[in-house]
């Protein structure tokens, strides 16, 4: 093993690093991934896009916006420009992409279950529809719960008895969760405390459950299938477990504990502002039109395995589908409103 | 997981092949590091579509290595114009500006190098032996123990404060209510923002720091004309005496010890990272040296601590990263999406698939740390010329390169507006004697504090007793009693010592 690599770096060498650099400062100085060899087209898009991801880098979205960026360069000749504007559970990333020029240029790539829940609950002043459009979906995947490789409860079962003891912490990412909703509808429904606490980002969320400083952490199944062996999947929100083996051949939560919580889903999307939408039809269109064709492409098939999600998870919606999944994430939240405010 | 040593040595020469590579990104980090507002994080994110473009074992030794070399070149400004590079740095100011002031700019940055190269070297190497320990830190440092050593941190208010009590403390309690700006840990509601939408993720620090050293320090210039006093303009340190002075620097090797291994530990800690480690190392090497009341008047030993445990850090942050799979700050998190978009497992089974990958992204710290040795050295000579360049010069020139630093984090217009609000409450605050690293402590130290209070308190459902609920955290409580307790209890033993002397002089 150790022998390959080193023969391998050796092949690299020099050149092969300075001719990766010459491309890779090309694409630094424009500000983004352009596909080599790639000639900019005459009409739209004639300059850079810019991604806005309400989170911050090394996250769900920044994996998933890259993978998609690095095929999507082949279907629309331009660059793109990745910035992140964390904060207020996504509310500063939404509010700051409204505040840019409406012109089919800026994009925002949605994580649709927290974000939609939380322009539902933040009171943002900004609406699904009204204001911002979705306009392709990319990914979908249901919420999970589990715990780390060190923890004592080794199936869904044991959680709950011990949540019938004692109230269980549950790490979360935030607050307007699909997750979070998951976790406390299945305290409501089983009469078991559920003490969510919020770390504030899907990294920080994973450690709190792997150093076992809480019970066990309710995110997006993804986050847990990346960790491989850090992490064992007890259960999972959905009518079915679609990625049994990158999930430890986890029960569905219902099948596991006899309840009829709704399928827990969140869906990555990309958004256009809806005056964009309205006054730049034909850009809109060549968006879409490229986006349909990056998520028909193998090589994007291959870029989403390459980072450790499962190919399962790549679910292609057009426009009504993309805003039906927030239409439902909207009901959802109003659903769950009491418990989520705490009021 | 682990290697024998025949595997090591070769991954040694092999990252030393990699000196084309190393060189230069250690000169970009010193160059983005001394800048505020660009260091590891930003300058990383920047140079991504390179990074992205090349294998990816040429990608993680150039961002290590200019992750290395960032931490150390934030102590440049900080000890030569007082102005702290990255937030690390920021305790650096404390004694290496006075020496700069007092004409020792280059045997501050003798001292500020060697410590942290010497901090760099020692825990990289500590981890290349240790990876599997460390990461176990994190199972015994949670939230409540972090709260702990939050407050060891900001003792360090107290310590400043120990100069005018009232001033210190009114400076740290501004600082605190600052950091108490922005969006609620758990309920993301915004607090105190004034409905400024740049202001709901909390004070951005690069701003804040921005205006409370360097433009605040930029008008104080003004009043003078040049740092170092003009004595010192005429003579440039011999070569001979830049080596004694480096040599010289090797007087503390057991201070750089504990405080790079203290920085080390502290960088394993999620949450944490090089600002707290290096007022947490500053106040511990205060609290253990025999000269206390020396530091903050241009103490060697307050330039060695910070320095050294600023740069052991380093090794720390990539420790979860490698170890569990999950980044420990934001430079590993970039570093992680390298390893995503390359399709490279990381933690745990990125030891067992690519061994050689994997130990050598700590063989690169390494070994850029050997290479800073023999690069940087020479600089000390150079760099410390910059203090007898005319302040009206120097000024403006600082005003316009941190005002674009403080833009390039976020990208928000509103960054400069809060860079010279802040500039000028430092200026106020210098003017009038109130310690603007107090000021800085609490903005930086605040809302990491205040989540861990808020996370510790959620867990235990509302019971304060949780914070004397564990081993380790009791005896952080006890270490920071003691702690606290020290300088005060000496002084009243010298004190009553000196009088009893008095009085049986006075007998006799």
């Amino acid at each position: 093993m150790k022998q390959t690599k080193l023969n391998a770096a050796g092949r690299i060498g020099r050149r092969r690093f300075l001719a990766g650099a010459g491309a890779g400062v090309a694409a630094a100085a424009s500000g983004g991934l352009l596909a080599p060899g790639m000639a900019l087209a005459q009409g739209f898009p004639d300059r850079n896009i810019d991604i806005i991801i309400p989170t911050g880098e090394g996250g769900g979205a920044d994996r998933d916006a890259r993978a998609f960026a690095s095929i999507w360069g082949n279907h629309l000749p331009t660059n793109f420009q990745f910035g992140y504007y964390p904060g207020a559970a996504g509310q500063v990333g939404y509010e700051f992409y409204m505040s840019r020029e409406p012109d089919a240029y800026s994009l925002i790539f949605a994580n649709l279950g927290p974000e939609v829940i939380m322009l539902e609950l933040q009171g943002t002043g900004i609406t699904v529809g009204k204001d911002i459009v979705y306009v392709q979906q990319t990914l979908s995947e249901p919420m999970a719960v589990w715990v780390g490789p060190h923890s004592p409860f080794r199936t869904l079962e044991e959680l709950v008895e011990e949540g019938r003891r004692r109230p269980l912490t549950v790490a979360v990412s935030r607050l307007p969760h699909p997750a979070s909703i998951g976790m406390l509808a299945l305290g409501e429904e089983l009469g078991i405390e559920i003490i969510l606490v919020p770390y504030g980002g899907g990294n920080a969320t994973a450690m709190a459950a792997i150093t076992m400083e809480v019970d066990c952490a309710a995110l997006p199944v993804t986050n847990s299938i990346v960790l491989a062996d850090q992490s064992l999947v007890l259960g999972v929100f959905a009518k079915e477990n679609v990625a049994p083996e990158g999930t430890d051949n986890a029960p569905t939560v219902n099948a596991a504990l006899g309840t009829s919580l709704p399928a827990l889903t969140s869906s990555r999307a990309w958004g256009v502002h809806r005056a964009a939408y309205d006054a730049y039809p034909e850009r809109v269109a060549a968006l879409v039109q490229s986006m349909s064709a990056t998520l028909a492409d193998p090589a994007y098939v291959a870029a989403v395995e390459g980072t450790g999600v499962p190919p399962v998870f790549i679910d292609p919606g057009n426009e009504a589908e993309a805003m039906a999944s927030a239409q439902a994430t909207i009901e959802l939240a109003r659903r769950y409103r009491d418990l989520l405010t705490g009021s | 997981m682990e290697m024998n040593a025949a595997g090591l040595a070769e991954l040694f020469l092999y990252s030393v092949s990699m000196w084309w590579l190393i060189i230069p990104a250690v000169f970009i980090g010193i160059l983005m590091g001394a800048i505020p507002g660009f260091a590891a994080h930003n300058t990383i994110i920047m140079l991504l579509p390179l990074t992205l473009a090349v294998d990816v074992d040429l990608a993680l030794t150039f961002m290590v290595a200019l992750y290395c070399a960032s931490h150390l070149g934030g102590g440049i400004p900080a000890i030569l114009l007082n102005i702290p590079g990255t937030g690390g740095a920021a305790a650096t100011t404390l004694d290496g500006y006075p020496m700069s002031q007092q004409g020792n700019a280059s045997r501050a940055l003798a001292l500020s190098f060697v410590a942290s190269i010497s901090g760099g070297l020692i825990t990289s190497a500590v981890t290349l032996f240790m990876l599997q320990y460390l990461s176990q830190v994190g199972f015994y440092v949670r939230s409540v123990e972090m709260v702990v050593v939050m407050l060891f941190g900001l003792a360090l208010i107290a310590a400043i404060a120990a100069r005018d009590m009232i001033k210190g403390l009114i400076a740290g309690a501004l600082g605190l209510m600052l950091g108490a700006m922005g969006a609620d840990h758990i309920y993301a509601t915004p607090r105190g923002t004034f409905g400024i939408l740049e202001l709901f993720d909390g004070v951005p620090l690069v701003p804040a720091l921005i205006g409370l050293f360097a433009i605040s320090e930029a008008l104080i210039m003004l009043e003078s004309r040049t740092i170092a006093p003009a004595a010192s303009a005429r003579a440039m340190p011999s070569w001979s005496q830049t080596f004694r002075e480096i040599l010289g620097a090797f007087r503390h090797w057991w201070l750089m010890l504990w405080t790079s291994l203290l920085g080390l530990v502290i960088g394993v800690l999620p949450g944490a990272g090089a600002s707290i480690a290096s007022f947490v190392a500053y106040q511990q090497a205060r609290v253990f040296s025999r000269t206390p009341e020396a530091f903050g008047t241009g103490h060697e030993q307050g330039v060695v601590a910070p320095e050294a445990a600023n740069n052991g850090v380093t090794t720390g942050t990539l420790v979860p990263l490698l170890a569990i799979g999950v980044p420990g700050g934001s430079t590993a998190a970039v570093m992680m999406v390298v390893l995503q978009f390359h399709g490279v497992p990381f933690g745990p089974r990125l030891f067992v698939q690519d061994p050689v990958l994997a130990y050598g992204v700590i063989m690169s710290m390494f070994v850029a740390y050997v290479f800073m040795l023999f690069t940087l050295f020479p600089l000390t000579r150079y760099l410390s010329r910059i203090t007898v360049v005319a302040n009206y010069y120097m000024a403006p020139m600082i005003v316009a390169f941190t005002l674009v630093g403080a833009f390039v984090p976020r990208n928000f217009m509103a960054d400069l507006t809060i860079a010279v609000a802040f500039g000028l409450l430092g200026y106020v605050a210098r003017k009038t004697g109130y310690n603007v690293a107090a000021i800085l402590i609490g903005v930086i130290l605040g809302p990491l504090l205040e989540r861990s209070f808020l996370l510790s308190m959620r867990i235990s459902g509302g019971d304060w007793t949780v914070f004397f609920s564990s081993v380790i955290g009791n005896v952080l409580w006890g270490l920071l009693a003691v702690t606290l307790l020290a300088s005060p209890t000496m002084n009243l033993l010298r004190n009553l010592r000196s009088a009893r002397n008095t009085q049986s002089k006075m007998e006799h």
